[in-house]
């Protein structure tokens, strides 16, 4: 039997108005899954793995490198399983999903540990990345040269511009002033443009 | 299944307990019953008074130290059969009564109030901070309460009215009345029974009132700012005022009003989803019928 | 390079600049063609990161997330050549065995879990078959079954009052489940009716979980 709205249509003319958004039969079911993964449902967890596994994946790649990036993905799912009582469906599942990824990633970092400063202004670190790469495919050259910035530089990078932050919340995440965040994006910026197809 | 007073008195069996203790502030009251009655009542002495009907098989025995008062009854072997308890408490004192087979009542409390009950009823005039009502077999009924206020029965209704604060009220076979709500954040949620919710949409709230089997009444006012989301899979929708649609699917879509800054979530899986002003869904009850007759 | 126009190239870029600085960045761009071309590969750079794709991980991770989380899923005992079936507890997974646990006394937990807790992955056929719900996780499945089993064997502590009324409203709470699943049935994709059966399903739990606390407490 379907769904009706009889005293809507029949009484107010023209006053219903329907905009139709496609990409929310797909948000829908996401938040579905998610209310169904949060009381224990372990297919529609498996479903939301498979949708966002990817994304989740070359995030943690792109901030922390190939090497742990498979414990650490792994890391991100097993937290989001913990946390889904604390998904609201206010946003949709992905951002939530990958804010909770960024907080696992910068987590994990910290506990690690790095000797080296994050931000290493130095210039042969800079070299390094700014030369001119050996290797003919473009996108590989992208991502690689990506994975050659320093440290800071490729986190503030990979928030901003593919993850899409903003300074104020970049700052925050990594414990630095805005000012840091926006002079650390430029110099990314810089060094990678030698890599863009010619 | 309750004896009643005077058949205990006939059968010569009656007792009586009648003791007053002072009390400290802050010092919280605990009731444990079986069968018979909590009445509660209030004063402006700094002292609980403790009275009781009870049959000569049955004991109270009163526990009381700075931080509590403590009442339980006792049977010679087992739960107690019947005691009615008649006590009186200073405003603010916090009270956690519970009983199986045990009516609560509680009139001008101004502290949290914890009340659970199995067949019978729980009603409460007052309360402030937590207030938490529940029985299985009963009727849940609350006024004039502040605070965080959760409701729940299972097999009968809950009605609250004059109320402020969070709410959260749910049962499975009952209606859900909520009238003269002053709330930012309210859920009620039933199976089998209609929800009515006549208060205040504050900017910025969030309202979700869900059942399966039965009619959701809200109560949206004039200058309310509201983001409403209705679900239902075969019932109708209707509003006493214009709305515009934003999004449309199978089973549920969205609309806003005015700022959009409150959020409204409808669920009703068999039954009719209705918003009017507030004051208006009284009325409301009977056009639906009339219109009910014309399909 | 680094003249101070270039470093603001990408403030600038970013609409972070005051609408003085702005101007004046402006006015220069037109009068310097380095900064410029400069200006437009930073410009090609964003793009470029914005239609970065995203590459799954060489291996599939699920088997590894699902073990930890203690969710049995078919692809799992395929691809773990050493067939083990570790019956170890996640917190998430003690938690919720934690509450069932809690609601009883220890003379009714014996009755309960006879040596150990219920294996997800052992009962997994009879209980669907049994409770007829939709497929949820086993371990749903399983604690809505304990509970069942154990209102079944416990209901005599109840009395005949108090007992009529849960197996009714449990009736009711299954009437609205088997509702959501054959409207689910012609529309699986439904976001409300999934979160609808899911909701329903919760309910009948907590239901259950009274009813143990209030048969236990009479023990």
């Amino acid at each position: 039997m379907p769904y009706r709205i009889t005293h809507m249509e029949l009484t107010i003319p023209r006053v219903a108005t329907l905009r139709r958004d496609p990409d929310q039969a797909a948000k829908d079911a996401e938040t579905a899954d998610a209310a169904l993964a949060a009381s224990g449902d372990g297919r529609a967890f498996e479903r939301l793995y498979r949708t966002h596994v990817a994304r989740v994946h070359s995030l943690v790649r792109r901030m922390i490198g190939p090497d742990h990036a498979d414990d650490v993905a792994q890391d991100v799912f097993i937290r989001a399983w913990t946390k889904l009582s604390t998904f609201r469906g206010d946003a949709a599942f992905g951002t939530w999903l990958h804010r909770l990824a960024v907080n696992v990633i910068l987590a994990r970092r910290s506990t690690v540990g790095t000797e080296r400063s994050r931000i290493d202004d130095s210039e042969h670190v800079w070299e390094g990345v700014a030369g001119r790469p050996a290797a003919p495919e473009m996108s590989m050259d992208f991502e690689a040269a990506i994975g050659r910035l320093p440290e800071g530089a490729r986190q503030v990078f990979v928030l901003h511009d593919i993850e899409g932050y903003r300074h104020e919340e970049i700052a925050d995440m990594l414990g630095i002033v805005t000012g840091t965040s926006k002079s650390q994006l430029h110099h990314a910026r810089m060094a990678l443009r030698r890599h863009l197809e010619r | 299944m309750l004896t009643t007073l005077a058949t205990l008195a006939a059968l010569g069996i009656a007792q009586q307990t009648d003791t007053t203790l002072p009390v400290r502030a802050g010092a919280r009251l605990e009731v444990s019953n079986f069968g018979g009655e909590i009445a509660v009542k209030t004063w402006s002495k700094s002292a609980v008074r403790i009275a009781a009907n009870h049959s000569s098989r049955d004991r109270i025995s009163i526990d009381a130290t700075e931080q509590y008062v403590r009442v339980k009854s006792e049977g010679r072997r087992g739960p107690s059969q019947l005691v009615e308890y008649d006590i009186t408490v200073p405003t603010s004192m916090a009270l956690a009564l519970s009983g199986v087979y045990t009516d609560i009542s509680v009139d001008g409390s101004q502290g949290e109030v914890t009340a659970e009950t199995v067949e019978g009823s729980v009603k409460v005039s007052g309360g402030a901070g937590n207030v938490s009502l529940k029985s299985v077999q009963g009727e849940v009924t609350l006024e004039k309460a502040r605070g965080r206020i959760s409701l729940s029965s299972v097999n009968e209704a809950i009605t609250a009215t004059g109320i402020s604060g969070d709410v959260s009220a749910e049962t499975v076979n009952g209606d859900i009345t909520l009238t003269q709500i002053e709330s930012a954040n309210t859920d009620a949620t039933t199976v089998n029974g209609d929800i009515t919710y006549d208060g205040t949409i504050k900017d910025g709230g969030r309202y979700r009132f869900s059942t399966h089997d039965g009619d959701l009444r809200v109560a949206v006012p004039e200058k309310a700012g509201v983001s409403v989301s209705v679900a239902t899979f075969n019932g109708d929708f209707s509003s006493c005022f214009p709305v515009q649609l934003s999004r449309k699917t199978k089973h549920r879509f969205d609309f806003t009003i005015g700022s959009g800054s409150a959020r409204i979530e409808l669920e009703s899986f068999n039954g009719d989803i209705r918003l009017c002003r507030p004051g208006q869904l009284k009325r409301d009850k009977h056009e639906d019928h009339d219109d009910q007759e014309e399909e | 390079m680094n003249d101070h126009w270039t470093d603001r190239l990408s403030e600038y870029l970013d609409g972070d600049l005051t609408a003085g600085e702005r101007t004046a960045l402006e006015a220069h761009l037109a009068a310097c063609g380095v900064c410029r071309v400069t200006l437009d590969e930073l410009r090609r750079v964003v793009a470029r990161a914005q239609a970065l794709d995203d590459r799954p991980p060489a291996a599939d991770l699920w088997p590894g997330i699902a073990e930890h989380i203690g969710v049995v899923s078919l692809a799992a005992r395929r691809v773990d050549g050493r067939g083990r079936r570790r019956l170890s507890f996640t917190m998430p997974q003690l938690a919720a065995a934690a509450v069932v646990l809690a609601l009883f006394s220890a003379g009714s937990t014996r009755l309960l879990f006879r040596n150990r807790p219920p294996s997800p992955t052992q009962g997994t056929t009879a209980i669907m078959t049994n409770v007829g719900m939709s497929p949820l996780d086993a371990r749903t499945a399983a604690s809505v079954a304990a509970l069942e089993e154990n209102l079944a064997r416990n209901r005599g502590r109840l009395d005949t009052a108090t007992v009529r009324v849960i197996e009714k409203n449990l009736g009711i709470i299954d009437r609205a489940i088997r509702d959501a699943q054959s409207a689910l049935a012609a529309d699986p994709a439904n976001a409300y009716l999934n979160q609808h059966l899911a909701q329903e399903t919760r309910r009948k739990l907590e239901l259950l979980r009274q009813a143990a606390t209030l048969a236990s407490a009479r023990s």
